[in-house]
């Protein structure tokens, strides 16, 4: 197994995949490979997704993927839509 | 009518039946459907946790004809009659159930339990473990009017074993029916003659045939999983263009991009896009289920392994709290007689052989790989919680954690558990679909015995009761405590 973490500062739901995976700032486990990791709404974060390769991990050394909170004038109205 | 009239009556009828014949046909998806609909596991939603998911069971019935039926009935009217309510709460092992695999022999056990629940025990015993199906299958062939009806190149006898398990086991049970109820989720498996490809009778998997399981008979499924090599033809079903708006899911997508990485991973998306029509049409030819798996834990792995599986997304949610899986195996070891013989087997030894050789060869990797799948968890769980508590101790920052530490338990029962004489003779049991009753009556009760003198098992009864462990037992496996 391969193990992830999602770095962001509010718990969101993490979607990866396409599909609800638990939440941000906790150890989620994956199968080795490529994978699509994004949060759940609202849309106010930043990159829209991130494409990761899990391999060699641990569950004390996770995988990290960071997003960042955008700033209220740069949130769009649906994911990839201008602000 | 001259006896000429009737005679000519009679082949024209039969000309018309042949011409007529053709198995039924799966149905292509409505343009426009919900892609969420179907026979899939209910989704799940991170910040409502459903409290059925906190005891997660799997069971996993192996294929072996009635033997195997009979073996997994015998482990469901066991898990009813485990109360593990607490507080004088009466709740069984059974209710707990959330998905079962089935193969072949056991998918017929699996099927009837999703589709009837607790008229499972009124039912199940006379409408099929006690019936010659071999001998009514046979009776049905020798039908004037089905024997024209083989006559056809679309319509052979496994179709007839189809309608016959569909009417007088299933009673005419569709998917939509099975898909009212919500759990235990039912996953019956076959092969796909083609490359050897397990199949899943999940509306994920039709999906990628572009056709809707939601019509497709129970009954027809089973005889798919059932459709033992050379004895049965394959049970075909038509790949149609994608459904509009049908879009390869992302974990297969991505599966595809990292062969090196994940082989197996790739290897099974690959088998996914293979379903799929291109611009010429396509047909899935499917046979016995273990071909490929024939001890049913094969699906159950990929839903804890897979992105897209309904386990790992409820583990990473932290919903479950204990996984337990409980593989039923009624495989069998009977004398070998070919190895006894100077002179080389002949080619129909051989092509038996060749069909079959293969479907136990891989049940023990299989079983190997859930405990250490199961082992693996609990280990990173445990290194996590043992280095905190250390950096606890010096006021450090601790390490992230999981969302919830799982308990698992792995239990697996075959007759190889039972002491001689009777596991000599349970080992030599024929796959057939006739059994005398006497011997369905002893396999049911086999796997009660088997059940309660399992140490992994007992222990889990114990941990789900809240009763103290006296310590861990000679040959446990998995935690279940």
């Amino acid at each position: 197994m391969e193990y992830l973490i999602v770095r962001f500062p509010e718990a969101r739901e993490v979607q990866v995949d396409g599909v609800p995976h638990g939440r941000t700032n906790i150890v989620l486990q994956f199968e080795a490979g490529i994978h699509d990791v994004t949060l759940g709404p609202p849309w106010n974060f930043a990159p829209l997704a991130q494409r990761v390769l899990l391999l060699n991990t641990a569950a004390l050394d996770p995988y990290r993927v960071e997003f960042r909170i955008l700033p209220p004038a740069a949130i769009p109205i649906s994911p990839g839509s201008p602000p | 009518m001259t006896l000429r009239a009737r005679l000519g009556a009679l082949v024209l009828l039969s000309v018309v039946v042949v011409g007529c014949a053709h198995y039924p046909l799966n149905t292509p998806l409505a343009a426009g459907g919900d892609p969420a609909m179907g026979y899939r596991f209910p989704p799940m939603v991170v910040a409502r946790p459903d409290p059925a998911d906190e005891i997660f069971v799997c069971l996993a019935f192996s294929g072996g004809g009635t033997r195997a039926a009979a073996f997994a009935y015998g482990a469901l009217q066991r898990l009813r009659d485990i109360d593990i309510g607490r507080g004088g709460s009466r709740r069984s092992l059974l209710d707990e159930v959330d998905c079962i695999a089935g193969i072949s022999g056991g998918s017929f056990t699996a099927a009837y339990y999703g589709l009837f629940g607790a008229q499972t025990f009124e039912r199940f015993y006379d409408r099929f473990l006690v019936r010659d199906i071999q001998r009514e299958l046979a009776l049905s062939t020798l039908n004037p009017v089905n024997l024209a009806r083989v006559a056809s190149p679309y319509f052979s006898r496994i179709d007839l074993a189809g309608e016959l398990y569909d009417t007088t086991v299933f009673e005419g049970a569709t998917y939509a029916a099975l898909a009212k109820r919500r759990r235990p989720f039912v996953i019956l498996h076959a092969t796909s003659m083609a490359n050897g490809a397990p199949f899943e009778f999940t509306q994920d998997e039709f999906d990628f045939l572009g056709s809707d399981l939601g019509s497709f008979p129970v009954g027809r499924a089973t005889a798919a999983s059932s459709a033992f090599p050379f004895l049965l033809s394959p049970v075909s079903l038509r790949s149609y263009p994608p459904a509009a708006g049908f879009v390869i899911p992302p974990d297969v997508a991505r599966a595809l991009e990292s062969r090196e990485v994940n082989p197996s991973r790739y290897a099974w998306a690959r088998q996914r896009l293979d379903l799929m029509a291109g611009k010429d049409e396509k047909w899935l030819h499917l046979l016995d289920g273990g071909l490929a798996d024939n001890i049913g834990l094969r699906s159950i792995l990929r839903a804890y392994d897979r992105s897209g599986g309904f386990i790992a997304q409820r583990i990473n949610a932290g919903h479950i709290k204990r996984l337990i899986v409980i593989a039923v195996n009624a495989r069998t070891d009977p004398p070998e007689q070919l190895s006894r013989q100077e002179r080389s087997p002949g080619l129909a030894d051989v092509f038996l052989k060749t069909a079959t050789v293969s479907m136990e060869s891989l049940s023990a990797d299989t079983i190997d790989y859930a405990i250490n799948r199961q082992g693996e968890r609990e280990q990173a769980q445990t290194t996590v919680r043992l280095c905190n508590q250390r950096l606890a101790g010096c006021g450090a920052e601790l390490f992230p954690t999981f969302a919830q530490e799982i308990r698992t338990c792995f239990v697996e029962i075959s007759f190889e558990g039972m002491p001689s004489p009777a596991r000599e003779e349970l080992l030599g049991l024929p796959t057939t679909f006739a059994l005398p009753e006497d011997t369905v009556k002893r396999l049911i009760e086999v796997a009660g015995t088997l059940l309660d003198s399992s140490p992994s098992f007992q222990k889990l009864l114990r941990a789900l009761r809240g009763e103290p462990a006296p310590g861990a037992g000679v040959g446990e496996r998995g935690n279940c405590s």
